[in-house]
């Protein structure tokens, strides 16, 4: 790979960005990424600037990035290197294990680097992130009398096609996504790190979070007034509605009582995915988030359950398929309002009403009248214990 | 008293009534059958309903009908046919017993009662019955009594069918044209004229070109022979129009012989009697004048072009060419001529002085008359042209109309589609409007336009007919900006290209220390925690 940042963000950030075919040849090495830091500077009127506004653009209206800086910059050198461990002519290349492994390290530092401190740099690295999950692989392969060949993101080379008879071999493609696509094993643990480096696309996409992943991460954003509305839209319009609730729930009261609510603990289920490795650095707690974050993130769970409502399904929708305790006491959170109401509001607003009609109101009184025929009491009355004083306690 | 008669049973082949024979249902059946009537037109009535459900032909060959008197008082009428089956004799006997006929089966003077409900194979003589009677008489016998007939006279039945007086029947009121059918002459309608009238309807129905062939006939009793005319498919207002004459009469024909007059209805069905009409005649039964015509054989018709006399003797012949006779004293000059008559505007010839009040008159008039009106600059001045008969072909609106709207110069209307006149003028005399223009000599898009009385009209091609707008409208200078390329949104997910990995592809990495600082972390073997963690 070049030192030259210009032809790095033309062969590879650009079109991750804005829709294209990322090459990938050679990792990016330290001393490269040093040289290109140093031409960040030229970054601020390309097209590459302009791509990430544009994909901010899609989740907030008027997204305030700053300017791309080193972190963002190892964020991307980071993901291509990410490919390049994943390169199926990794066999061909003269170099130790021990190298590759540098390499490994190398991305993984560069990850952990790029981890951003407000909601700028988050929004920037959910731009790299969130077209790095969508990157598709077009394989090509190659069926003879002797089996398959596959070529992985490569065009068949025509030495393979020369001399054969003609009608001997048939070429097919398939396209597939490279983030849910098998990989090889340090790549599926950096994958981890990739998805912590970017907490606002943990939160748009908590089902694919890593393994002890806090909602408390990205629950600061939510003050944002526009980044929640396009958080809870993502939510509601997902088919999956009640399993994301589920697993932000879930996740948000193992973060604050330490203990698992079912099943195994995300930090064990995180070793067996990482593979036979250990994990390098396990994530810690989040100690910072203030009641306001629990609050801005019940809230959004609450208000989730009312845009269903609004798209007049929730109610057929919601039945008791599941017996999964995070999933209930998400269906619960509702029934919480008349605890956490004058805290966080109510969706209708009130007796000033926000411009929801009556029949709104009364398909939201009797969502929430089906509820409570549908959850136990146990549930509600051990988040009236567990979750409600957590938030009433912010305000009081 | 004893009964007279007795059942006969099932499978019984001796009986006491000579003749009497059972059929293959075992029904007993005589050589002869016998019914009686009592009165003539309940026999008539029998041969009506026989001929509308089978054939009379069958019957007639062996029937015979006698007027008897009854030993003991009584008159009744006797129809005798040969015997036949049982299924023929139930036919016989359900439409007699429907006229208040009795039927009896027998040979010879001695008939016994047909069967009934009681005996459903048949009557027998009892035993000791007595069956003597002679020659001239018949002797029925019924459950309790024996009759003795002795015949007085014998009818002829096809004299008497012949001799049938018809029944009227009604006619549509609104004419035979209201009915679908045409009351049986859709077809064919034969026509039986007077003699005084031939000539006359003849020439009504060759002149209405009616199909018709005819045949002159004498009937009995007439001096000269009417006329008979054969009419295929007719009219229902022809067949109207003859019906109502005197001396025209319509038949209907219903057999290959035989027609009858419309608006009546012979008693017997003649279609299923041909032999009632014996020979080869054909018969006319007349309701009016209650005839029948028997005519000598089937009538050869003959066309009726043969039996129309044509009198015209005159040949048409084309004019002759006086083109150039009197041509120059029928020109006449085409001119223009003060009117009191009020025409729509169509447009207004504003002066070069007005010119810049029509300038600030365009920022008043509204978009859809702006964007119909077109503008023509003459050296008289500047013609607006707001609306046209033309419509597209000039590129013009048919209805705009808004030249009102323009309150300068001189108003200009149409007097013929794409003619152009001042207002309070027209052209003089009114020819028509078309050709105006062809005389005019004008395209299909071209306009005329008349400014006075001394000047020779002008010619307006489409190309001098400007759109109002554009041609007032100075040229604007657009600033040119040009769109990045960026701004166009993501086109999608990216593909992922894996080019060729070179031997050395990592060259670099394996200098510890000199990488920077992932190599350092490398060889300590410890990563370095978030930098917001760091502390």
């Amino acid at each position: 790979m070049t030192r030259d940042l210009g032809e790095f963000c033309a062969r590879f950030v650009a079109p991750l960005l804005g829709g294209g075919t990322v090459h990938v040849t050679a990792p990016v090495r330290p001393a490269d990424f040093r040289a290109m830091s140093g031409e960040l500077a030229t970054l601020r009127t390309s097209e590459v600037a302009a791509l990430r506004l544009q994909r901010a653009q899609q989740l907030v209206a008027e997204p305030d990035l700053h300017d791309p800086g080193a972190e963002e910059l190892a964020l991307w050198v980071a993901l291509y290197n990410l490919l390049v461990l994943d390169h199926p002519d990794r066999g061909r290349v003269w170099a130790r294990q021990a190298t590759w492994r540098r390499v490994e390290s190398a991305a993984r530092y560069w990850l952990l680097f790029s981890r951003p401190e407000g909601f700028s740099a988050a929004l920037a690295n959910h731009a790299a992130v969130g077209a790095f999950l969508e990157l598709s692989r077009r394989d090509q392969i190659l069926s003879g009398a002797e089996g398959e060949l596959r070529f992985v993101g490569q065009e068949i080379p025509r030495r393979r096609l020369r001399w054969t008879v003609p009608g001997a071999l048939s070429v097919r493609e398939e396209t597939l996504n490279w983030w849910s696509a098998a990989h090889v094993a340090e790549v599926s643990a950096l994958q981890q790190d990739v998805l912590w480096a970017s907490p606002v696309t943990c939160l748009l996409r908590p089902l694919s979070a890593p393994p002890g992943y806090s909602p408390l991460e990205g629950a600061g954003f939510l003050r944002h007034r526009a980044f929640a509305r396009a958080v809870c839209h993502a939510w509601a319009s997902s088919r999956h509605w009640i399993e994301i609730g589920g697993t932000v729930l879930g996740s948000l009261l193992f973060s604050l009582t330490g203990r698992p609510l079912s099943g195994p603990t995300p930090t064990a289920a995180g070793a067996q995915t990482a593979g036979a490795r250990p994990m390098l650095a396990l994530p810690a707690p989040v100690d910072s988030a203030g009641p306001e974050d629990v609050a801005a993130l019940v809230g959004a769970l609450i208000h989730v359950h009312f845009l269903r409502v609004l798209e007049l399904g929730a109610r057929l929708g919601v039945a008791p398929t599941s017996r999964d305790r995070p999933v209930q006491m998400f269906l619960a959170l509702p029934l919480l309002l008349p605890a956490l109401g004058e805290v966080l509001g109510s969706p209708i607003g009130g007796p000033a009403s926000l411009g929801f009609d009556a029949q709104v109101e009364r398909r939201w009184i009797e969502y929430i009248d089906h509820l409570g025929e549908l959850i136990p009491r146990s549930v509600v009355e051990n988040l009236l214990a567990t979750l409600v004083p957590r938030v009433v306690k912010a305000e009081t | 008293m004893p009964a007279l008669l007795e059942p006969i049973a099932a499978g019984q082949t001796r009986f006491h009534l000579q003749g009497l024979a059972p059929d293959a249902r075992g029904v007993a059946c005589g050589r002869e059958t016998l019914v009686t009537f009592p009165s003539l037109d309940r026999l008539v009535a029998f041969l009506g309903a026989y001929s509308e459900e089978c054939s009379l032909d069958e019957l007639i060959p062996t029937m015979t009908i006698e007027r008897a008197r009854r030993e003991g008082g009584g008159h009744a009428l006797l129809m005798r046919c040969a015997g036949a089956d049982s299924y023929a004799l139930d036919r016989l006997g359900r439409l007699s017993m429907a006229v208040h006929g009795q039927l009896f089966t027998g040979s010879g003077t001695v008939f016994v009662r047909y069967r009934d409900r009681m005996a459903p194979f048949g009557y027998d003589l009892a035993g000791g019955t007595a069956t003597a009677a002679s020659p001239e008489e018949v002797l029925v016998v019924d459950h309790d009594i024996a009759a003795r007939y002795r015949a007085l006279d014998r009818l002829d039945p096809v004299e008497l069918i012949q001799r049938l007086s018809l029944r009227q029947i009604p006619l549509p009121l609104a004419g035979i044209a209201t009915d679908p059918q045409l009351c049986g002459l859709h077809e064919i309608a034969l026509v039986l004229v007077a003699p005084g009238l031939s000539d006359r309807i003849l020439s009504y129905l060759w002149g209405n070109q009616v199909p018709l062939a005819g045949v002159r006939v004498a009937l009995a009793g007439e001096r000269r022979a009417s006329l008979l005319l054969r009419l295929r498919q007719p009219s229902g207002q022809v067949l109207d129009v003859l019906h109502g004459i005197p001396g025209v009469e319509l038949l209907a024909p219903v057999s290959q012989r035989a027609a009858v007059e419309i608006g009546y209805r012979h008693p017997i069905h003649l279609a299923s009697a041909s032999s009632c009409l014996p020979g080869d005649e054909m018969y006319l039964f007349r309701g009016r004048v209650g005839r029948v015509e028997r005519l000598d054989g089937a009538p050869q018709f003959i066309d009726g072009a043969h039996l129309v006399r044509s009198d015209v003797a005159a040949r048409a012949h084309d004019p002759g060419d006086a083109r150039g006779t009197a041509v120059q004293a029928l020109k006449v000059e085409l001119r223009l001529r003060p009117t009191a008559s009020i025409r729509e505007p169509r447009g207004a010839l504003i002066r070069w002085e007005q010119a810049g009040l029509l300038r600030r008159l365009i920022y008043l008039i509204p978009p859809m008359a702006l964007a119909a009106a077109r503008l023509a600059v003459l050296p008289q001045g500047m013609l607006v042209l707001t609306g046209s008969s033309l419509g597209g072909a000039a590129g013009l609106a048919a209805g705009v109309g808004a030249a009102a709207i323009i309150p300068l110069g001189m108003r200009i209307v149409e007097v013929a589609p794409g003619v152009l006149v001042p207002d309070g003028f027209e052209l003089w005399p009114h020819v028509r409007p078309q050709l105006v223009r062809e005389l005019l000599g004008l395209e299909a898009a071209d306009h005329a336009l008349f400014l006075g009385t001394d000047q020779s009209p002008l010619r307006l091609r489409p190309d001098h007919l400007a759109p109002l707008d554009a041609a007032m409208m100075s040229r604007l200078e657009l600033a040119v900006i040009e769109a990045s390329p960026s701004d166009s949104p993501p086109s999608g997910p990216a593909t992922l290209l894996n080019e060729r990995l070179g031997r050395f592809a990592l060259w670099g990495f394996g200098e510890a220390g000199r990488a920077g600082r992932p190599a350092v972390e490398e060889a300590s073997g410890t990563p370095e925690l978030p930098p917001g963690r760091e502390s």
